[in-house]
């Protein structure tokens, strides 16, 4: 499993991340666009909120019978001839992937853009095993290139520019420089059609799972996913267990909103629907196939009534298009294969506690839950972990300035529950602290009150009997 | 095997936990307005403009003969030497590949393969300029093909070709993604792989700009059938 960084990395990476003027204009730049785009697509799509209502039910209801659900699509799947292997943690998912390319002698693993295998860090065990895993979607093909993670889980190299790009295709191929998306973009091709045409072994994700078919569904734009797919004798499918609706017709519901709320299309370029190997006489298809169903902590969630709506999560990317922290700190401050809002829900479930710290990195606004396709209310989630976390269930390690603050409050807490304590205490504040206001509010505060007045001026206390409104915030 | 089993013991008592939704019923989808065949060209219209707003190229509602005479004329323009062609859906594709011949363009056709010779018939195709393929069905609303790969109709005609061009049948057009997949099935759906293909591939990965051709076709053209006898 990842070793999870604590929270002060966190800390440190996001106060960097927040002074890179470049990201923020970017992820700005990024967001904007994408969000023109959505309400265009929005305003010509009137039946789009029907669409989420739909959504929303199918998934949860899908979740509840999520036992069901998975025994009828292994049983299809295995009738048309994939085999099925249920992985209960990243490293039986990674191991059984591993060992099957190492018999079948893979050395050239494609794959398609899927988030699933990012989560099991299949690249580094497929590396480690001396096979080159070769991500094919442009986006992570760029930072694959450069040795980082996506910071995105629809766009991955959202972070970079395009001489950003320009710069590292001259440093990685020797090509003259360009950055001109056109030209990069016709030789990533051109280079990733060569492997293409050679690879034996693919892996991808899966969008969703229909159990009455059997049939797996692949949600992209440029092809890989199909080629990845297609191409290769052995093709391997991974999903976490999440993915499976019970119907085909259940599916138009998300697909009708997905790439909406992804990318502001109405569709995507393709949708690919596999159900099992390929046939006799058929040219394209793989000769064998299997489905990797993943669990990685993702049952432990349903155990939990609050955290189990998490898992309707069809992975659009809007809620972190929208997040206020997202679009300062872009993906990796976060150090979580998933960033934003919801990976500030699903990394702690999924990591484990080392994580725990990310439902605190929100301003909790709402924005995720307003344009969430599926309707999940994020914020609730993200106070249902703060309130967990103070039970101690998900213990964090936090840095020992916002330990001692978090002491101190659990004190005034327990101390607030007396009202004339409090109120003798607030008059006492506010009689001390009086000369030190300026215009009504306190520049700075003593000890671990500091942190507070770092970024912001606090109002001064007010003697109690004359609580008056605080004053208009002064120029400062 | 044991993984199975684990997993599932551990759902069915997650799923204990909190009560289980009963609404598996009700939760059946609304019925889906299907157009009526009166509207066919009232849908193909739409299905023009939406496959334009992606990129696609309309070439016109035509007839067979129309068809075949439009395809060699596309042959030329965009430079093709080589075409790939499968079996056609309803349309007779040997007509078209015979008048492609006449015309001095080379053909692939693609006929179901040995093992063996896969990977040679896959070389070809990869190497065609044009790949030449007949949709199941259309979507107006999103300007979609919907193509069932066989056989002698693989996949591969409409994504390793730089160009592609797809004929489809007036009366196959409908009005949405839900028509399309009901008029499949559950069973049409499993019985082969389908791909939804809307307009050429594209990416918007850097910078959000959007560029055509990634990995598949970085143009697709569309010819809506309108049969001889109507
Ligand atoms: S939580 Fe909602 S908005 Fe965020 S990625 Fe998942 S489906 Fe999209």
């Amino acid at each position: 499993m990842a070793e999870f960084p604590k929270a002060r990395d966190f800390f440190e990476s996001s106060r960097a991340a927040v002074g890179d003027h470049e990201l923020r204009r970017k992820l700005e730049n990024a967001s904007a666009r994408h969000l023109d785009h959505f309400a265009e697509v929005k305003a010509e799509f009137p039946a789009y909120d029907d669409e989420r209502d739909a959504a929303h039910r199918i998934k949860t209801d899908a979740i509840a019978h999520l036992d069901e659900l998975l025994i009828e699509l292994t049983s299809k799947l295995e009738a048309r001839g994939c085999k099925v292997f249920f992985a209960q943690d990243a490293a039986d998912a990674r191991d059984y992937i591993v060992e099957l390319a190492k018999r079948r002698g893979a050395k050239t693993v494609v794959k398609g853009k899927s988030m699933t295998t990012e989560e099991i860090e299949l690249n580094g065990a497929l590396e480690r095993a001396g096979i080159d895993a070769v991500e094919t979607d442009l986006g992570e093909y760029i930072v694959q290139l450069r040795g980082e993670r996506p910071s995105h889980i629809i766009t991955p190299a959202i972070h970079l520019s395009k001489e950003d790009i320009g710069q590292l295709f001259t440093d990685k191929f020797g090509i003259e420089y360009t950055a001109e998306p056109e030209k990069l973009t016709a030789e990533a091709r051109s280079r990733l059609r060569a492997i293409f045409l050679n690879a034996d072994f693919g892996v991808t994700g899966v969008n969703f799972a229909i159990a009455e078919t059997g049939t797996l569904v692949i949600v992209e734009n440029e092809g890989n996913g199909r080629l990845s797919s297609t191409m290769p004798e052995t093709f391997v499918a991974v999903m976490g267990i999440e993915k499976v609706i019970a119907r085909l017709e259940d599916l138009s519901h998300f697909l009708e909103i997905l790439a909406r709320t992804a990318t502001g299309q109405k569709l995507t370029t393709y949708t690919s629907f596999i159900t099992g190997p390929r046939r006799e006489g058929e040219l394209d298809g793989p000769g064998e196939m299997h489905v990797v169903i993943l669990d990685n902590g993702r049952s432990s969630m349903i155990a939990d009534p609050v955290l189990r709506e998490a898992l309707n999560c069809i992975r659009c990317g809007a809620c972190l298009n929208v997040c206020p922290i997202y679009r300062r700190i872009g993906g990796h401050a976060y150090r979580s294969v998933y960033p934003g809002p919801i990976g500030s829900i699903i990394s702690p479930n999924l990591f484990g506690s080392a994580a725990g710290y990310l439902p605190f990195a929100s301003t909790l606004c709402g924005a995720c839950k307003d344009i969430c396709p599926v309707k999940i209310d994020i914020p609730r989630i993200l106070l249902h972990l703060r309130w967990k976390e103070s039970t101690g269930e998900h213990p964090i390690r936090w840095p020992r300035a916002i330990e001692r603050a978090r002491r101190g409050a659990r004190r005034f807490a327990k101390m607030a529950r007396h009202p004339r304590t409090v109120r003798a205490l607030g008059n006492f504040a506010a009689m001390v602290l009086k000369p030190f206001a300026h215009n009504g509010y306190l520049r700075r505060m003593p000890g671990p009150f500091g942190n507070w007045t770092k970024y912001r001026d606090f109002p001064r206390p007010r003697p109690h009997k004359r609580s008056a409104p605080a004053p208009e915030r002064p120029p400062s | 095997m044991a993984e199975i089993h684990k997993i599932i013991a551990s759902l069915k008592d997650a799923l204990g936990v909190g009560a289980r939704s009963n609404s598996q019923a009700e939760a059946a989808s609304a019925p889906v307005p299907v157009a009526q065949s009166a509207h066919r060209a009232a849908l193909a219209s739409t299905f023009a403009r939406e496959l334009e707003a992606v990129g696609g190229k309309f070439l016109g509602i035509l007839t067979p003969a129309e068809v075949t005479n439009r395809i060699v004329t596309l042959a030329g323009e965009i430079g093709a030497k080589t075409v790939a062609l499968g079996q056609g859906v309803e349309s007779d594709m040997e007509e078209i590949g015979e008048a492609l011949e006449r015309a001095d363009f080379r053909i692939v056709r693609t006929i179901p393969v040995a093992d063996t010779e896969r990977a040679a018939m896959r070389e070809r195709v990869a190497n065609a300029d044009m790949g030449i393929a007949e949709a199941d069905f259309a979507i107006a609303s999103t300007g979609t093909l919907a193509v069932v790969s066989t056989g002698d109709r693989p996949s591969s005609l409409t994504l390793l070709p730089p160009a592609s061009l797809v004929i489809v049948q007036i009366d196959r057009v409908m009005a949405n993604l839900a028509a399309v997949l009901a008029e499949l099935g559950a069973g049409g759906v499993a019985a082969n792989r389908l791909t939804l293909i809307t307009g050429p591939s594209r990416t918007a990965d850097i910078e959000k700009r959007i560029v055509l051709g990634v990995h598949g076709p970085k143009s697709i053209h569309v010819i809506v059938v309108w049969p001889r006898d109507d």
